[in-house]
């Protein structure tokens, strides 16, 4: 398996030699039997510098919308290191950088086409923007999953490296989703900072991750992570419909544990870091550092559940997934942002049969690979959370 | 129109490249630094090389990039800090997950970007490992140099090309005295002139001044502060781009480079300027770089353009995120390439700088950069003068 990999990429550099100017790298490999997993490749120019000495902070959310362009959502200032954010600072320490606007739009070539994002009237700015779905209407989803605590570490240059700076004051936890036009025009807020009433609410929620929208219905999904559940509400009034948690049983909210392999899979979701809908109306939900998907009906009947790198532990292995651009979506692509790569699993069967990346900082691998989504024409796009604060692309080939 | 402007130069060069032969001059006769009408220079043209290098086997993961040296065959060596490397980067060696493992802290790279040669990370018979890498020099011999800049590192060392032990010279376990001729107190980098078979050494995060020892027996020959002062330990504070300039280096002295021409250049990081010495330690002149810069400082790491005249000098500012060229004669800045962020051509703390015989040039980021990247050297430009042109990707 290993060899391959090696002969492959001794291959395309080779070809790259002869085609003189392409740069593609890293295939993504089928590892196995049964469908062709679709081949992809990076490519190190996409998008175009956003300039103005603007960065991405460690995103948080991709997707693409129905005029194929994509949309990113990131942690912008608050998840830079004092020494990569030296002109936000008090006096002045440097040229570069600032934290780029929370809500970017690309059209196909990389182009930055639209920008917004940050405090407004009538809603309440999360603290960290997590997930990003546009809907079918061309309206923008923006969930506030709130910040973990600062990670304990190595402290030169990291987050909060470089010179020392006050404490923040503490801020309420981010409790909500937020609706905007594709301009950034505020239109609905779901829930609110601090305000956390448990899993049964039908009002609030707790740090959600993501927002899924199901047009047939103009229901919005929401994997609402402090919760443990999938939470559904009306996407014009904000009102509650249904919720469920792991196996579409009731959500509790008792401690899980560390996560433990060997153990019979939890009856609780640990995490709720996404949830997607497939064309046929099945309603995928990452239950991240338990490593596995599960599949629900859209009235949240439990339909099936797939186990991804079962021994990953730490961060787990199932941080966000989007569905092949075929009409039958036979492939999800899973971002394993602990395993630093993107698992290609048969939709039917749920079974892996490929993967791309592997870890690393230059193009085509990843840090914290926890964002993906699929365009029209196949290609892949990913985000990387933490120290990654990349987007990259993906070509179908 | 400009790029068709660019890629015609850029062809051109090529062609006059081919006809003068590589060792002739790396930018042709019109390459001068001076002034032109309309306010625009020709200066060397970089491009990032986004396919270098190729990622490394075994699940390999790099940490902080504090060092880059090219050898005489053109390979490309970095000393990266594997212990800077997270528990969720190396989650193979915690077992929490497929990758990955820290990568041994020196790394040799052929000029196809595989990985050759790596070692290095523990103590052996007669050395001691510094308890922070810092720094990478191959020098004239092709012996590999390395400072060290965790607390109590008072030592470099000397080893062959496959990581056999050579010398040590200083010890660990001290703390600052700029003025011993015993020890250094957390050396950046060190340059070995192959006239004399002396190293140049910059002592560095913990001492002020640059110290010249003996490349065989280790032994100290000279030293200087800032200006050619004598040392002086003593806490100079914050640097404060209004406050007259400091007559010491401030911490860290960052990089000491000769040139074909027999002058020091060093990197006095924080105070954001160079200083040009003798190989006696007479001081000469001094230019500041992005005097404005606080924290990290502008003035990061040094290296001379490949051509015999080294007419420019690459510099690494990894607080503005950028390399500054200046000519090498008149210190003035003459542009600037690079930005900030994690893309080709991109930066977050460039750190360390190497030329290859073709004048191509390689950086490190410290950091959470953590990566070694090439700039293919692709002829000249016309820029306005300082002028900044931001990330420098392939134009095909």
């Amino acid at each position: 398996m290993k060899r391959n990999h090696v002969l492959c990429g001794s291959a395309s550099v080779l070809a790259l030699l002869l085609a003189g100017a392409t740069l593609v790298q890293n295939h993504a490999l089928a590892q196995g039997g049964g469908a062709q997993a679709p081949r992809l490749d990076v490519d190190p120019l996409w998008p175009k510098p956003l300039g103005n000495h603007q960065i991405l902070g460690s995103v948080t959310g991709v997707t693409v919308d129905a005029q194929n362009h994509i949309w990113v959502t990131h942690r912008g200032l608050d998840s830079l290191g004092g020494n990569e954010k030296g002109p936000t600072l008090t006096p002045p320490a440097s040229q570069c950088c600032f934290a780029a606007p929370a809500v970017l739009e690309f059209d196909q070539p990389g182009n930055l086409i639209g920008h917004w994002g940050g405090p407004g009237q009538g809603y309440q700015w999360p603290q960290a923007p997590s997930g990003i779905a546009v809907d079918s209407k061309g309206n923008v989803w923006v969930a506030g999953a709130g910040v973990d605590p600062p990670p304990a570490g190595r402290g030169r240059g990291g987050p909060g490296g470089g010179r020392a700076e006050a404490p923040a004051a503490p801020v309420p936890g981010d409790a909500h989703v937020l609706k905007f036009s594709r301009t950034g025009q505020f239109l609905l807020q779901i829930g609110a900072p601090g305000k956390m009433e448990g899993p049964d609410s039908q009002t609030t929620l707790n740090r959600p991750t993501m927002v899924a929208y199901d047009a047939a219905a103009n229901e919005i999904y929401v994997a609402d992570g402090g919760n443990r559940r999938v939470v559904v509400f009306d996407a014009d009034k904000g009102t509650y419909k249904r919720h469920w948690g792991a196996y579409g049983e009731k959500p509790g909210d008792a401690p899980s544990g560390p996560y433990d392999p060997a153990a019979p899979p939890p009856r609780q979701f640990r995490d709720v870091s996404c949830v997607k809908i497939s064309r046929d109306n099945q309603v995928y939900v990452c239950d991240r550092r338990n490593d596995r998907i599960q599949v629900f009906q859209k009235d949240g009947k439990f339909v099936k559940e797939a186990i991804v790198s079962r021994t990953t532990l730490g961060d787990g292995a199932v941080w966000d997934v989007a569905f092949s651009s075929d009409p039958q979506q036979q492939f999800v692509f899973v971002a394993d942002g602990h395993d630093k790569k993107v698992l290609i699993l048969q939709r039917g069967t749920l079974q892996q049969v490929g993967s791309f990346g592997d870890g690393g900082r230059l193009p085509g691998r990843f840090y914290a690979v926890g964002s993906v989504s699929v365009d029209a024409q196949g290609n892949v796009y990913t985000g990387e959370n933490l120290e990654g604060k990349r987007v990259q692309k993906w070509l179908r080939r | 129109m400009t790029r068709t402007k660019n890629v015609l130069i850029g062809a051109m060069f090529v062609a006059l490249l081919t006809l003068l032969g590589v060792g002739q001059s790396m930018f042709g006769q019109k390459a001068a630094a001076q002034g032109t009408a309309g306010g625009t220079i020709e200066v060397p043209r970089f491009e990032v090389d986004p396919t270098f290098p190729k990622p490394m086997p075994n699940g390999w993961y790099q940490g902080m990039s504090i060092g880059v040296s090219a050898d005489a065959q053109d390979h490309i060596w970095i000393v990266h800090r594997p212990d800077s490397v997270s528990a969720k980067e190396a989650a193979a060696d915690e077992k929490t997950g497929a990758c990955c493992s820290k990568a041994p802290p020196i790394l040799e790279f052929d000029q196809q970007g595989n990985l050759l040669r790596h070692w290095g990370g523990q103590d052996g018979p007669g050395y001691q490992w510094p308890s922070s890498n810092h720094g990478i020099t191959v020098d004239y011999k092709g012996n590999v140099w390395i400072g060290g800049n965790g607390a109590g590192d008072g030592h470099v060392l000397k080893f062959t090309q496959d990581g056999k032990f050579i010398m040590q010279v200083g010890k660990k376990g001290v703390t600052a005295d700029s003025n011993s001729t015993e020890h250094f107190y957390m050396v950046a980098k060190l340059f070995v002139d192959a006239k004399t078979n002396e190293v140049y050494v910059s002592d560095g995060y913990g001492n002020k001044r640059v110290a010249v020892i003996d490349a065989d027996t280790g032994a100290f020959k000279r030293y200087w502060g800032a200006y050619g002062n004598k040392p002086d330990d003593m806490n100079m504070g914050r640097y404060n781009p209004a406050d007259p300039p400091i007559t010491q280096f401030r911490n860290p002295v960052h990089c000491a480079e000769l040139s074909n021409d027999n002058l020091v250049y060093v990197c006095d990081r924080v105070n954001d300027r160079i200083q040009v010495f003798t190989r006696e330690g007479k001081f000469i002149k001094e230019a500041w770089v992005s005097k404005t810069t606080l924290g990290d400082g502008s003035a990061w790491d040094i290296v001379f353009s490949k051509d015999p005249q080294q007419r420019y000098i690459y510099l690494a500012d990894g607080h503005d995120e950028k390399v500054w060229i200046l000519d090498r004669q008149s210190l003035d800045i003459l542009t600037s390439f690079g930005d900030g962020g994690r893309q080709p051509g991109q930066f977050y703390a460039v750190h360390s700088l190497a030329v290859d015989s073709k004048g191509n040039l390689y950086t490190t980021e410290t950091y959470e950069g953590r990566r070694l990247q090439r700039f293919l050297l692709k002829g000249t430009k016309k820029v306005p003068k300082g002028g900044d042109q931001g990330t420098v990707w392939p134009t095909q």
